[in-house]
């Protein structure tokens, strides 16, 4: 029936444009910019305050929030003024920037990229929530986490390659130094682990955005013009290869998550969130947009690595979760379980198993970052990160075995979850064109199952250990920041289409996220169509 | 009204000689006067600057060609004349020995790239690389005169490398004239007798660009030379020798075949070693003059095209290298010899901190700032000439090099503030109004870079044409 419902809502896509609630409410021909150079600026604000022994450090916390509050704003009507039935990107801007080698100032979103963008947006508020028990250095903090959201929207928005590139390289810098400062014991490790395969994942990103600048042959970089350019088999293999290098290190995939581990269970809360919800989601991004929309050839000849890749990682983070001693690395292992599943619709190229992934980058996001965070949450909570010693903490702290059990059923997919439905069209889609690697990958699920089933009933159900520290619940804050990333997948998971009024088809407010995510994936999925055995 | 096009230059050899007679009078040590001259010295350098940009656009050529006023000169007179106003008025005055003294070298190092920039033939280029080189020596003898001694030695080396080489050329090509010898060499064949000076030219001009680590920065004890004259001899001698390298590469290109391996390696050697070296390093000071030399090998890479794009692209990098490795050491300070120096200077010299981060990472090629629009802009030339290689070299620099200004961060922001005794003896530079106003400028020029890389990078690609590459 679920499904039913699903195929319902994408079917229902028409090429009228229907009338969008909101509409003329808030116009801005430079919408994008607004979301990615504010928090810049206040970044540089907050840089800049003097703040004598932290005399103000309630203040710049207040600021960030309020900022990213009305950046939310700013994209929630972005997102509701959608025109989601046009195949085109919207909230184009468009200026010359270097136009001695064809670099343009070109931001616009379509469906995938304004579904990253209320992401994006969802999660500069988490992130703060989640960052409110910073006591040291509060404005260099606040000041490098809105510099790093900021080149995440960017690299959602960017429309050109060199702004791609630029705001994906320019966010390696805020995080390593955000870890460096804040991190856990490890920090160090962590924070020059992370500059490295994030770098060297830059350097390939780099590479293969000039090998398509020189083999499109038309001296731009604005993905108008070189990502539909035709370019010969070999060249889009090559060019293939490197973006899915880039993506995997980001997203990250096996064996390219090297960095993951160590800064999932030493880096700040806020940044754990920032990272793996909308930071790793690039990944997947970048090899939707470069890769499956762009170089059809070199997708289908990929296709079976990307698959490959994707089914190593699920299985490998489900077994390293359950070998894990440590609560934190247990998290850190499970949070790469949803990029595998994400990049594993991408290498399914069926417009079903693409659109599973365009809203698994949504929900893997939030997932991702739930499950890390919520682990370093309880682990921070319980004065230990040894599963050992943990156990049978649930009853004293019953807001966190909450939160950490819908964590759970969102990583795994199960009903009502979004994830659950990412997953389902993801699958469905993927049987016709990969059904050995959609096996490969749902045992992969059913192992990450059992490593859950076994990490949590450890930690939360089992016999209380007397030797194990005190434990406290969840702060007010950590409830607030842990609840809104479950609230999102639970409101997903319940309306993909958008709440309705009763008894008719008009929206409440919001066109739902399934209607608005399908806006292009047709587009991009056309070259796939009919395609299987 | 020719000649309005040579005031700049007038006035910088003017306050140079103003500066170094001073030395002479008693008026030069009144304290009001000393605590005035690198605000005056900021100044005028910064009308020259003006008048630069306003009278620097009219094309011509003066004294019999000797000297000629096209696109690229400019372009770098432009470049050096902000560079040096930004480091002159953010050093740190109290740690400098003899300030007229090191204005005054300041100023004949400046002179040196204008000449070199300004140069329409080999004489021209010539003697502008030794006036910067021999600026460079004079500063460095003030306070450690051993160390004038090896600058003068290694200069002497890379002098008269560059010496032969000239000679030999002009013996080749029976003119001194870079554009004559352009004219002569379509066509020429690539031979060896024309190839081992071509070598022996380009190997010191490459020396002279990258040799800065070697100078301040080498030795068992790091060499207490004075902030300014660190970015003096990083910045602006490292440019005369770029310039140089790329009006030579231009004049040259028609026999490209004979260095064109040549020029790649060492361009790779440069970038990746100037990278790997700049991580190997803990020294805040080291670390700069290893960045320059990293991205100096960027610039070298653009020349490695030997199309008017990639040498173009490698002059819109020039003028970002300059800005930031002339102005990174002295904001710097005297605190550059150690890491531990530096702690939490970002806390106590906020200006400071912001105007050497950025100046750091627009070495390291980190974005937005100005060195990555130009390293891009080289890399997408290195690309276009199929030199995929050499750009995965020099993208493998850049990430050691982000890394290693990583390092440097993280001490000025994310350590505390440590107490004198532990600072090895090294005092953070005295706040000023003028450090203050500088640093906050030289942040805007550097992050503004980027926003207007159109004109200025149309403004090198100019320069570019304007040497006679297509």
């Amino acid at each position: 029936m679920i499904l039913a419902g699903l195929a319902a809502v994408v079917s229902a896509a028409s090429p009228t444009p229907a009338p969008i609630p909101g509409a003329g409410i808030f116009q801005s021909s430079y919408l994008l910019s607004i979301s990615i150079w504010v928090p810049v600026v206040v970044a540089v604000v907050i840089a800049m305050m003097p703040n004598p022994r932290g005399r103000y450090d309630t203040v710049i916390k207040q600021i960030a929030f309020f900022t990213n509050l009305g950046l939310m704003f700013v994209l929630f009507i972005a997102y509701n003024q959608f025109q989601a039935f046009l195949p085109n990107i919207q909230y184009e801007e468009k200026v010359p920037w270097l136009p001695a080698i064809g670099a343009v100032y070109h931001l616009g979103v379509d469906g995938p990229g304004i579904v990253m963008l209320v992401l994006s947006g969802l999660i500069g508020i988490i992130s703060v929530l989640a960052s409110i028990g910073i006591r040291e250095r509060v404005r260099s903090y606040f000041a490098l986490l809105l510099l790093a959201q900021a080149c995440v929207t960017g690299a959602i928005a960017a429309h050109d390659l060199f702004v791609l590139v630029l705001f994906w390289s320019a966010a390696i810098v805020p995080i390593a130094l955000l870890v460096l400062g804040w991190g856990g014991p490890r920090r160090e490790a962590a924070a020059w682990r992370f500059a490295a395969y994030w770098g060297a994942g830059s350097v390939v990103l780099m590479l293969a955005v000039m090998g398509i600048y020189v083999a499109s042959g038309a001296s731009s970089f604005d993905m108008d013009v070189v990502l539909k350019s035709a370019l010969g088999s070999r060249a889009q293999v090559i060019v293939g290869l490197a973006v899915i290098i880039a993506a995997a290190t980001r997203l990250p995939l096996f064996p390219f998550h090297g960095w993951a581990r160590d800064l999932y269970a030493e880096a700040p809360l806020g940044v754990i969130v920032l990272v793996g919800a909308t930071g790793t989601r690039l990944g997947a991004y970048l090899m939707l947009r470069v890769l499956v929309a762009a170089e059809p050839d070199g997708a289908r000849l990929l296709s079976p690595l990307i698959a490959a890749l994707a089914a190593v990682t699920v299985a490998y983070g489900a077994i390293a979760a359950m070998r894990s001693r440590d609560l934190r690395h247990a998290g850190a292992y499970l949070a790469l379980v949803p990029g595998g599943v994400t990049a594993f619709g991408l290498a399914a190229l069926t417009p079903l198993s693409i659109t599973g992934s365009v809203l698994a980058l949504f929900t893997g996001g939030m997932a991702s970052a739930l499950i890390a965070s919520i682990f370093t949450t309880v682990s921070d909570r319980a004065q230990t990160r040894s599963v050992a010693l943990l156990s049978g903490i649930a009853p004293r702290m019953p807001k966190l075995a909450w939160l950490t059990v819908l964590a759970a059923l969102g990583l795994l997919g199960v009903p009502m979850m979004a994830s659950f439905t990412a997953e389902m069209m993801t699958f469905f889609g993927a049987f016709k064109t990969q059904p050995v690697g959609a096996f490969a990958v749902a045992a992969g699920l059913a192992l990450t199952a059992v490593a859950v089933a076994v990490v949590v009933q450890r930690v939360l159900f089992g016999a209380p250990n007397p030797e194990a520290p005190a434990v406290s619940d969840a702060s007010l804050g950590e409830t607030w920041y842990l609840a809104l990333l479950a609230g999102s997948l639970l409101w997903v998971g319940l309306v993909p289409g958008g709440p309705k009024l009763p008894g008719t088809d008009t929206p409440l407010f919001d066109p739902g996220l399934m209607n608005v995510m399908v806006a292009d994936v047709p587009e991009i999925a056309a070259p796939y169509t009919g395609t299987g055995p | 009204m020719k000649y309005t096009t040579l005031v700049p230059e007038a006035m910088v050899v003017a306050a140079g000689v103003a500066l170094l007679l001073s030395s002479r009078f008693r008026a030069a040590q009144h304290r009001r006067l000393r605590t005035r001259l690198p605000a005056i010295a900021a100044i005028v350098l910064l009308v020259a600057f003006g008048i630069e940009l306003y009278a620097g656009a009219n094309v011509g050529s003066y004294f019999g060609g000797g000297l000629v006023q096209d696109r690229l000169a400019l372009f770098a007179k432009a470049a050096g004349l902000l560079a040096a106003a930004a480091a002159i008025a953010l050093a740190d005055w109290p740690s400098e020995e003899s300030p007229t003294l090191a204005l005054a070298m300041t100023m004949f190092a400046l002179f040196g790239l204008m000449v070199t920039a300004s140069a329409g033939d080999v004489i021209g280029v010539w003697a502008g690389l030794e006036l910067a080189g021999a600026a460079g020596v004079g500063v460095l003898a003030v306070r450690r005169p051993d160390l004038g001694l090896r600058l003068l030695l290694l200069g002497a080396a890379g002098s008269a490398m560059t010496l032969i080489g000239l000679a030999y050329v002009y013996a080749t090509a029976g003119t001194a004239d870079l554009l004559g010898i352009r004219q002569v060499l379509v066509g020429a064949a690539p031979t060896l007798p024309l190839a081992l000076p071509v070598l022996l030219l380009l190997g010191a001009l490459a020396f002279r660009a990258a040799m800065s680590p070697a100078q301040v920065a080498a030795g068992p004890i790091l060499p207490p030379a004075s902030p300014l004259s660190t970015g003096l001899v990083v910045g602006l001698v490292a440019s005369s020798a770029l310039v140089a390298a790329v009006k030579i590469a231009a004049a040259l290109s028609p026999v490209s075949g004979v260095y064109s391996t040549y020029l790649e390696v060492v361009a790779a050697i440069a970038m990746v070693g100037g990278g790997a070296a700049a991580l190997a390093v803990r020294t805040p000071r080291a670390r700069i003059a290893f960045l320059a030399a990293g991205q100096a090998g960027w610039v070298l890479a653009g020349l490695a095209t030997h199309d008017r794009g990639g040498i173009g692209s490698g002059v819109f990098l020039l003028g970002a290298f300059v800005l930031a490795a002339t102005a990174g050491p002295a904001a710097l300070g005297a605190s550059g010899l150690a890491e531990m120096a530096i702690a939490g200077m970002g806390t106590l010299r906020p200006h400071r901190a912001a105007a050497l981060t950025l100046a750091l990472l627009s070495l390291a090629g980190v974005p937005p700032l100005a060195g990555f629009f130009g390293e891009f802009a080289v890399g997408a030339a290195l690309a276009q000439s199929g030199h995929f290689e050499l750009l995965a070299l020099g993208l493998l620099g850049t990430v050691l090099s982000s890394v290693a200004a990583l390092g440097t961060l993280r001490a000025l922001y994310l350590q505390n503030p440590v107490d004198e005794a532990r600072r090895g003896g090294a005092v953070l530079p005295a706040w000023t109004r003028l450090s203050a106003g500088a640093a906050i400028g030289l942040c805007i020029v550097i992050a503004g870079y980027g926003l207007l890389a159109s004109p200025i990078l149309a403004l090198a690609d100019q320069s570019a044409e304007g040497l006679g590459l297509k």
